[in-house]
């Protein structure tokens, strides 16, 4: 089979690696090969975050080629823009949740956020393909908005691009969180695929 | 949920990361002791095996610094039980004092040494190439090119180690040990080897002070055996077919090479090797396969340690072989590797057009518009509250900021020279902020050596009582957050915990101090950014070795502490606030924003942990607690 891949790019401390980890889970379920590559360096400290996931097919090297991604999970916009512009293939899928997280530059007024037009008309240079929403809010609705990453994780699945079923993911978060917060991630992961859908 | 290393079931597939694949080969090679000590990209497997040390029945440690796990480590093998020391590039530096000796007497249990490198210098100071130590110490390397081979090869090198009774290096880089792949688990070997001493092995009373010290020649038979058994060895594999063209991947830069054959649709052109292998070179079978080229490639991180030596050997099996690398400027000579750079040299060796970027103008554009996204101390850091405090004090007792310099040291504190704060000057290797500011001041250069406890710990001891004997006149700052946060919260002395949960008598770094013949010291919370301040001035204003230890515990094990609560909120009183941005310009906290339609202050209630810091900093008292 064809490798799928997909970029995650978010800032320390938002999840990204659960989702990805997910994602793999569900892979080796699904009897596949998976990769993953994460970029973090010094970054747990509100630095940009990327991981890359390989499902399927041969590949050796963790990190996707620039320009083959087939979708991008942006965890902030202008991280999604960052590594979408580089990595998401012609007409890939971006998911990008809508809020922001201001670096310092930004909070000690060095420089302004940038315009999420701008912003936006750069990834439209690559794509047509995006899907914006406010996730965190969606997951504060959930119970935690520390359940972004598992709202970012149905939108994906709700788009039908991922190369297993639904209920491979669902099994794999039913064996992979912990029972405490189960109910509030599968929550989160049915506003998700509600998100997705409702674009 | 017990954590995968640590299923029997073999054969089974689970994901793993490079550094759990590592912790996996060694759980299933026997081992009955680790020993390490924290440092990305290698602190993942010691995390790994502290977590499962206790119920598979094997002593995992934290030690006090590399050297010491080192040590400990050789301990255990001089009684035959088989070990893992793993530790960051830079660790091997500390720890080099012992491997060197343990090299030339040997080892009885298998000692496997495991060195992350960090090839572009993700987050550490240099990316410096371990592969050398193996050249200087005659230490055989394994450098495996994913998490499977990383789990099987740990494993392999445990036997060899044995076998040969040298220490045996696993060497990865950043993405190597950061990756994650299906790795097939394999079988757990129970040894359960009674710990004897090695009498005849390792005892001068025994075996004879002569017999035991001059080794050099023996070593070099050893490493002979092992060149002989890399010959040999399946893993390293090689993919020829009459090409005149070939390659020679090593360790993780294999997998650029072998993606980009397939990329460039060119698999059939050229031929190529897989190098496990780097020192000692297996001479025979590098030779067979460069003999009958014409132009060959070495893709290697980070230096040109294979490419050296095989230019060596083409000298007598092939001297006019066109050799590209990293040394003849094919390659670039510093830096990781990536596939872009893979594809290129390639496709300039096949005559290939090169691949181009559509997209050069939306990445200038791109970049023009985007911050970097600067490192910063998280929201509620008690960092950023010492700084601040130590600020005012330094501005008061010395008139101005750059009246002193601040050498810092190594951990989260070392983001100290980042704005907003901007206090440090200096950061360079485990607990040198200390030694550095003592010969500053000898010269008569006001100093103030800003540290962690973990790295005072580490290597800060030795340079306190250095700097008590000789008299010195400095300053020093503990920057306490009872953690070792940057790496990912491991243990240290001064706990009161080991890596596996016991608990034990924590060692306070106020009596290590005093017991060093320190007379200022002081412990102050940051928090409470006047009595702070105030502690600093005292510290500043006292004779001789003086020192503050400013104790807070990290914000973010605090916020972990509180789950399911949330920190109590904060908000800034919009009435109240002047819009001077003094908490933002000065203090700068991330749950800290800017309103600029109204020209307030507000606070992020998602990142805000509730420190009371930016309250206190406020000059109207427009911030308060949230009454709830």
């Amino acid at each position: 089979m064809d490798t799928f891949k997909v970029v995650l790019a978010g800032v320390g401390g938002q999840g990204t690696l659960l989702a990805s980890r997910l994602m793999a889970e569900a892979a080796i379920k699904a009897g596949m090969h998976v990769k993953i590559g994460e970029t973090y360096g010094m970054a747990q400290r509100g630095g940009p975050v990327m991981g890359h996931i390989q499902i399927g097919g041969e590949t050796n090297n963790p990190q996707i080629r620039k320009g083959e991604a087939d979708v991008l999970i942006g965890f902030e916009p202008a991280e999604a823009v960052r590594r979408g512009v580089t990595y998401l293939k012609k007409g890939g899928l971006a998911l990008i949740n809508t809020r922001k997280t201001a670096p310092v530059e930004v909070v000690s007024g060095m420089m302004p956020y940038p315009d999420m037009n701008k912003l936006l008309g750069l990834l439209k240079q690559v794509t047509e393909n995006i899907h914006l929403f406010d996730a965190t809010g969606i997951a504060e609705e959930a119970g935690d908005p520390i359940t972004t990453n598992i709202v970012m994780l149905g939108s994906i699945v709700a788009s039908g691009l991922l190369p297993y079923s639904e209920e491979t993911v669902l099994e794999t978060l039913r064996d992979s969180l912990r029972p405490q917060f189960l109910e509030m991630n599968m929550k989160a992961f049915e506003l998700g695929k509600k998100a997705y859908k409702s674009i | 949920m017990s954590h995968p290393v640590a299923l029997d079931r073999p054969g089974e597939k689970v994901v793993l990361m490079g550094n759990e694949a590592i912790a996996r080969g060694a759980i299933e090679g026997g081992i009955t002791l680790a020993a390490s000590y924290p440092g990305t990209p290698s602190s993942e497997i010691g995390n790994t095996l502290a977590r499962v040390a206790k119920k598979l029945g094997f002593h995992f440690e934290w030690s006090a610094n590399e050297k010491v796990a080192m040590e400990v480590a050789y301990g255990a093998s001089m009684v035959n039980q088989r070990v893992l020391c793993p530790m960051k590039h830079v660790g091997v530096n500390v720890a080099l004092d012992i491997l060197n000796p343990i090299t030339l007497r040997g080892v009885k249990g298998g000692l496997v040494v495991v060195s992350t490198d960090d090839p572009s210098q993700h987050s550490s100071r240099t990316e410096q190439d371990n592969r050398w130590m193996g050249k200087l110490n005659d230490v055989p390397i394994i450098e495996p090119s994913s998490p499977q081979e990383a789990k099987d090869l740990t494993k392999y090198a445990l036997g060899l180690s044995e076998q040969v009774k040298l220490p045996v290096l696993i060497r990865t880089v950043t993405r190597l040990s950061h990756m994650r792949s299906d790795v097939t688990l394999g079988e757990i070997q129970k040894l359960d080897r009674k710990p004897e001493f090695d009498w005849e092995g390792f005892s001068y009373r025994v075996a004879g002070f002569e017999k035991l010290f001059r080794r050099h020649k023996e070593r070099h038979g050893k490493i002979d055996a092992v060149e002989a058994e890399f010959e040999e060895v399946p893993f390293n594999t090689v993919k020829f077919n009459g090409e005149k063209t070939g390659i020679i991947g090593v360790g993780f830069a294999f997998t650029y090479v072998k993606d980009a054959l397939e990329a460039l649709s060119v698999e059939d052109n050229v031929a190529w090797m897989k190098l496990l292998t780097p020192h000692p070179l297996p001479q025979k079978k590098v030779g067979e396969f460069i003999k009958g080229l014409d132009t060959l490639l070495i893709a290697e991180e980070v230096d040109p340690y294979v490419e050296l030596h095989i230019k060596a050997l083409a000298k007598d099996v092939n001297p006019s072989l066109k050799i590209l690398g990293r040394l003849d400027g094919s390659l670039p000579r510093e830096g990781e590797l990536n596939h872009e750079i893979i594809d290129n040299i390639i496709s300039d060796i096949l005559g290939l057009e090169k691949p181009v970027s559509e997209r050069k103008d939306v990445e200038t554009e791109k970049e023009e518009l985007l911050f970097d996204r600067m490192l910063t101390m998280c929201a509620g850091c008690p960092h950023r509250s010492s700084l601040y405090a130590l600020k005012k004090a330094v501005k008061e007792v010395k008139g101005d900021l750059m009246n002193v310099v601040v050498n810092g040291d190594i951990g989260c504190y070392g983001l100290a020279h980042a704005p907003p704060m901007e206090f440090e000057d200096t950061y360079f290797a485990m607990g040198a902020s200390i030694g550095v500011s003592q010969g500053m001041q000898q010269m008569g250069i006001d100093t103030i050596a800003w540290i962690g406890d973990g790295t005072f710990l580490h290597a800060g001891i030795p340079a306190l009582q250095n700097a008590v004997h000789n008299g010195a006149d400095i300053k020093i700052v503990v920057a306490d957050n009872a953690a070792v946060a940057m790496t990912g919260f491991q243990t240290n002395p001064q706990m009161g915990r080991t890596a596996t949960g016991d608990k034990v008598e924590p060692i306070m770094i106020e009596d290590i101090a005093r017991a060093s013949g320190v007379k200022h010291v002081e412990v102050v919370d940051p928090y409470d950014l006047d009595a702070a301040e105030a502690a600093f001035k005292r510290m500043l204003e006292a004779d001789g070795v003086a020192m503050v230890i400013s104790r807070r515990e990290c914000a973010m094990v605090a916020v972990r502490n509180m789950r399911p609560n949330r920190p109590p909120v904060y908000e800034v009183n919009p009435d109240i606030c002047i819009g001077c941005k003094q908490c933002l310009n000065n203090y700068g906290c991330p749950a800290l924003m800017w309103n600029e339609d109204e020209r307030k202050a507000s606070i992020d209630t998602t990142l805000c942990m509730g420190c009371d810091s930016c309250a206190q900093v406020c000059p109207v008292n427009a911030i308060s607690r949230r009454e709830s």
